[in-house]
């Protein structure tokens, strides 16, 4: 990938996430991403990122969802690793699901497209 | 409020005596040999939904894993849909590479002999030099098709012992006209894990383990006070099939503030649709043979079609699990998570991925769990797996598999349909 790191602005606080998460293009890559956390990165990029959900989508609620401007379409990746972030940080406090193998893989396929 | 303990069907009540299963059937490859002749081979295997080739020339490919068979499945201009084992009839190869497409032939890469959509043979270069080959009776050779409520069985055996009809035993008298149609958009999980694949089938077979091993994941959303082990209620049998209702609790209100967040946004497909149930357009939960004892806090009705599809209808989708043995110890998941539309917002798309997340990790429990399980089998010490009062669908699957690996199990079992309460 060629893009610089550049998040929209009033986001440039996220960038060291950004810098991890935003480079993800896949549920696949976020899953992974997530089990190779320490609970303490985890906690770090979800208190970022959780609270600002809202002031997140309100900005990017202003692009067509098929054509984000790159700075947007950088801030929605890494806001969707707050998926996998989420699910250490809220449900299981800790990065894996227990008793699964790790690294833990799994292939994941939306219809008629990839989001 | 009725008793709902009188709705928790126990094995004694179904007339299941086997308590105790041996672990051979889980870890012996001798078995899974037997698995692939006499259940694989004989019944009607669902592999996709129609709707996966809406137009005249979709085509899908599919594995079997059990059977290592690849299927091209194909609608055809005139409107049928066939299926194919993935093999030119030259030299063998699989020709169709792509998991999906649309077509108007196909053509093998090796050697250009081609195919209509219908399969048959349409044209081979240098045809002069097969002059033993019979085109007319030379076309991909085909595999047993028939849908239901649209979804698409195979029957891998020469001529099926039992029409898709009298396979499903009832089943589809009960589910007759259940809205799978009106959920189309679907995402597909699927992972390989080293275990048998009879211990997911068990997984989704009873609600016992809920509260302890989906401590964290689902046990405040679904188990209920009045039912603390989750028993599945008004356990119904169709042949080797079942459905049971599963509760869940309406008054479940997640505090943590991502998941919360999510719910604002869309609500997942695992969650009761509130205000589409009051207005009564909930999908599911208006079907006549879904929830027959009208519970108020009713969850889904798990449905387990013979031998590997548990499927779970909920109010704005349903979740449908497949489990394929790939090998006496090792099997594949496929899980789809199905719903109304495709997003039509980012704040629908990162809720249906953040919804994704918390299904799949649900799976991932399970698997992980049935992983362990077969650990403790294959080491030894333990001849037996005992199976309680409380998991009757265990017994049952485990009488149908025997049946079936006996030779039986396509004709309809006496205690089916009066075993309901």
């Amino acid at each position: 990938m060629t893009e610089t790191l550049t998040l929209p602005d009033g986001f440039a606080d996220l960038a060291p996430f950004a810098a991890v998460w935003g480079k993800l293009e896949s549920q696949e890559e976020r899953y992974l991403q997530r089990q190779h956390c320490t609970m303490k990165q985890l906690k770090a990029f979800y208190d970022a990122t959780a609270p600002r959900l809202n002031a997140i989508f309100d900005h990017l609620d202003r692009f067509p969802m098929d054509g984000l401007p790159e700075p947007e379409a950088l801030l929605y990746r890494t806001a969707l690793g707050l998926t996998e972030a989420a699910m250490a940080v809220e449900v299981f406090g800790q990065p894996c699901v227990p008793y699964a193998p790790f690294p833990h893989k799994m292939a994941i396929k939306w219809s008629e497209y990839l989001p | 409020m009725t008793d709902l303990s009188e709705h928790m069907t126990k094995a004694r009540d179904l007339g299941l005596e086997n308590g105790r299963v041996p672990v051979e059937y889980y870890t012996s490859p001798e078995y899974f040999r037997r698995e692939q002749d006499m259940i694989f081979r004989r019944a009607w295997l669902m592999v996709g939904r129609v709707d996966e080739v809406p137009e005249p020339g979709d085509y899908i490919v599919r594995e079997v894993p059990p059977l290592k068979a690849n299927v091209i499945i194909a609608r055809g201009k005139d409107g049928e849909v066939r299926a194919f084992h993935n093999a030119c009839s030259h030299r063998g190869v699989a020709l169709v590479c792509q998991d999906k497409g649309n077509a108007l032939t196909f053509r093998c890469p090796y050697h250009a002999w081609t195919y209509r959509i219908d399969g048959s043979l349409s044209a081979i270069p240098g045809e002069q030099d097969f002059p033993h080959v019979d085109k007319a009776t030379s076309g991909l050779a085909p595999v047993h098709l028939d849908t239901w409520a649209g979804f698409i069985f195979l029957n891998f055996a020469e001529e099926p012992e039992a029409t898709l009809t009298e396979f499903l035993a009832g089943l589809d008298v009960l589910l007759d006209g259940a809205p799978f149609g009106d959920f189309p958009f679907c995402v597909r999980v699927t992972d390989e894990i080293d275990c048998n694949w009879k211990n997911l089938v068990n997984a989704f077979n009873e609600g016992y383990h809920v509260a302890i091993l989906h401590n964290k994941t689902l046990r405040a959303a679904v188990v209920p006070k009045d039912n603390p082990h989750l028993h599945y209620l008004d356990v119904k049998q169709f042949g080797p099939h079942s459905a049971g209702t599963v509760p869940r609790n309406f008054d479940y209100d997640p505090q943590a503030p991502a998941l919360t967040w999510v719910y604002a946004q869309m609500l997942p497909t695992s969650a009761p649709d509130l205000e589409a149930i009051k207005q009564g357009r909930a999908g599911f939960y208006e079907h006549p043979g879904i929830n027959r004892l009208k519970i108020p806090n009713f969850g889904t009705e798990t449905i387990t079609i013979f031998p590997n599809i548990s499927i779970q209808p909920l109010a704005n989708g349903y979740l449908f699990y497949q489990f394929w043995p790939i090998s006496a110890g090792r099997m594949r998941t496929e899980v789809r998570i199905y719903s109304r539309h495709a997003p039509r917002t980012l704040r629908e798309e990162y809720a249906m991925a953040s919804t994704l997340a918390a299904t799949r990790d649900v799976v991932v429990e399970d698997m992980a769990m049935s992983r362990l399980q077969q650990i403790g089998f294959e080491s030894g010490g333990k001849t037996y797996q005992q199976f309680g009062q409380n998991e009757p669908l265990l017994r049952m699957f485990t009488r149908d598999y025997e049946a079936y690996l006996a030779g039986g199990g396509m004709t309809p079992f006496p205690v089916q349909a009066a075993a309901a309460e």
